[in-house]
């Protein structure tokens, strides 16, 4: 392994992202920010307490979960996507670098970009509720597997996307529904059937509620569950995209 | 003679139902320019990306100072460099950021000075701090070439690096051409303009349709067809291989 090529790749990846900060960091905070003014402190203070929590403390982990999966998703997804688009994939292609150094490099990067937005929306938060975190290792623990998961799907989307249009699917398609439908903003105890069972498997609600666990100690599911399931796509999205990166497919003809 | 410095055995590559290469062999030696010369879709480009890694080969084995491009990847990428048929650049870097960042990829510890020397030679040091997208075609063809020779290759593959460029900056990349192989660098190039392999090239190959017609040195490629030109020589292999596909 070279260890250079990894520090390199891990180190321009973060500096790509940090000269657009405007757009991949501050961006994000604005949007959530509002998210969290409009349903946490407009309409928070009518709601009553959800869980046993008062509702503006109830949607900060959604909304910072919201936050992190989709600048995990969209930094590593456009970064390779762009690479492919511009021929700069080519400068990576022809060096010493091994599948493994390129998805821990880009993988590694979207992670820090997604904690980053992720901390400034909880410290946004905490300006308007503070609540200490129920259970720091569980926190870390969703932070961690959850960014890195939605990382390595970044990277097979970037790899399968033929143009722009296949790339949006996920984000506006995919990633944003299934989060709205996943407990950020309610829990799922408040559905009727069938529609609480049927939430019961969408991998984001696991996600939200595992992170909402760590924060508050209450969720919809049970830590343990909410671990399984995203260790499990863990650990799916890592053999296929390991598998996509070692093959070459899409990069290398 | 000296051992080769590149070594493609029995190469053959194959996309689909299409046979882009078929069983060639061939052999570089060091210090040599070699000049690869063939019609549009003869497989120039693909037969340099199975070496440089950015195709893998269907049947065959390539070596290049004795390693595997296959096995041993990681060690022929380091004595291998490439200058692209298309232009690319990363809009989001300058110059010298590229060429740092290249460097580090290619698994040499980046070192701003030898950054400086290079954008120096190729006229670049003025831009060193501009973003590339603002650099002329010229411009951004020179940084493709220095960032091919970040890691100082033993072997360098330039792909049509003149394609579409003016006659002062074909000069130009010519003059550095030549300077890199007396410095020791082995070249195997690609290009349309004949007369440049003519007076650039020791050997020359000619591949068509997937298939390596000819490799001779450039003297007696001249000499066995009398004081003719490359160009002229080049034109009747080809057309007589056009023939035989036809019969």
């Amino acid at each position: 392994m070279s260890t250079i090529a990894l520090r390199t790749l891990f180190l321009k990846e973060i500096r790509r992202f940090s000269k657009v900060w405007l757009q991949t960091v501050l961006s994000p905070l604005v949007t959530t920010s509002l998210y969290f003014l409009v349903f946490g402190v407009a309409l928070g203070s009518r709601l009553r307490e959800i869980s046993g929590v008062p509702y503006i403390q109830f949607v900060v982990p959604g909304l910072v979960m919201m936050t992190m999966v989709r600048d995990a998703f969209l930094n590593t997804s456009s970064s390779l996507f762009q690479s492919k688009i511009n021929g700069t994939i080519t400068d990576l292609l022809v060096a010493p670098i091994g599948a493994f150094e390129m998805l821990l490099a880009y993988v590694g990067a979207a992670m820090l970009r997604a904690f980053i937005v992720g901390v400034l929306v909880y410290v946004v938060a905490l300006t308007f509720t503070y609540f200490p975190l129920h259970h720091v290792g569980w926190t870390l623990f969703f932070a961690f597997f959850v960014t890195a998961t939605l990382a390595l799907l970044g990277m097979v989307a970037a790899l399968w996307a033929q143009k722009f249009d296949h790339l949006a699917i996920f984000p506006n398609f995919v990633l944003l529904p299934l989060a709205f439908l996943g407990g950020v903003f309610y829990s799922i105890d408040l559905l009727p059937e069938p529609w609480h069972t049927v939430s019961l498997f969408n991998p984001l609600l696991y996600m939200v509620n595992g992170l909402r666990y760590g924060f508050l100690g209450v969720a919809d599911v049970t830590p343990e569950a909410s671990a399984g399931v995203v260790l499990l796509s863990f650990g799916l999205l890592l053999a296929v995209a390991s598998a996509l990166l070692r093959s070459g497919y899409s990069l290398r003809s | 003679m000296k051992p080769p410095v590149l070594r493609c055995r029995h190469v053959a590559k194959r996309y689909g139902n299409f046979t882009a290469l078929r069983d060639l062999s061939l052999e570089v030696y060091e210090g040599e320019i070699f000049a690869l010369l063939g019609p549009n879709g003869a497989g120039k480009s693909t037969l340099i990306h199975c070496i440089t890694g950015l195709a893998k080969q269907s049947e065959g084995s390539i070596e290049v100072l004795g390693f595997d491009t296959l096995a041993d990847f990681r060690t022929t990428r380091r004595l291998v460099g490439l200058v692209p048929q298309e232009i690319n650049y990363d809009p989001f870097f300058t110059p010298i950021e590229s060429l740092m960042i290249q460097m580090g990829l290619m698994g040499v510890r980046p070192n701003r000075d030898r950054a400086e020397s290079l954008l120096k030679t190729f006229a670049l040091d003025e831009k060193r701090d501009a973003y590339t997208r603002t650099l002329s075609g010229g411009m951004k063809r020179r940084l493709l070439v220095a960032k091919a020779l970040v890691h100082e290759p033993r072997l360098l593959f330039l792909d049509e690096p003149t394609a579409g460029v003016d006659v002062e900056l074909r000069r130009e990349l010519w003059h550095e051409v030549e300077d890199l192989r007396s410095a020791g660098t082995t070249i195997v190039l690609t290009t349309h303009y004949i007369e440049e392999a003519e007076k650039l090239a020791d050997r020359i190959g000619i591949l068509h349709k997937g298939e390596l017609l000819l490799v001779e040195s450039r003297e007696s490629l001249l000499d066995r067809h009398g004081g003719r030109s490359l160009e002229d020589i080049y034109l009747e292999l080809i057309r007589k291989a056009d023939g035989r596909h036809a019969a």
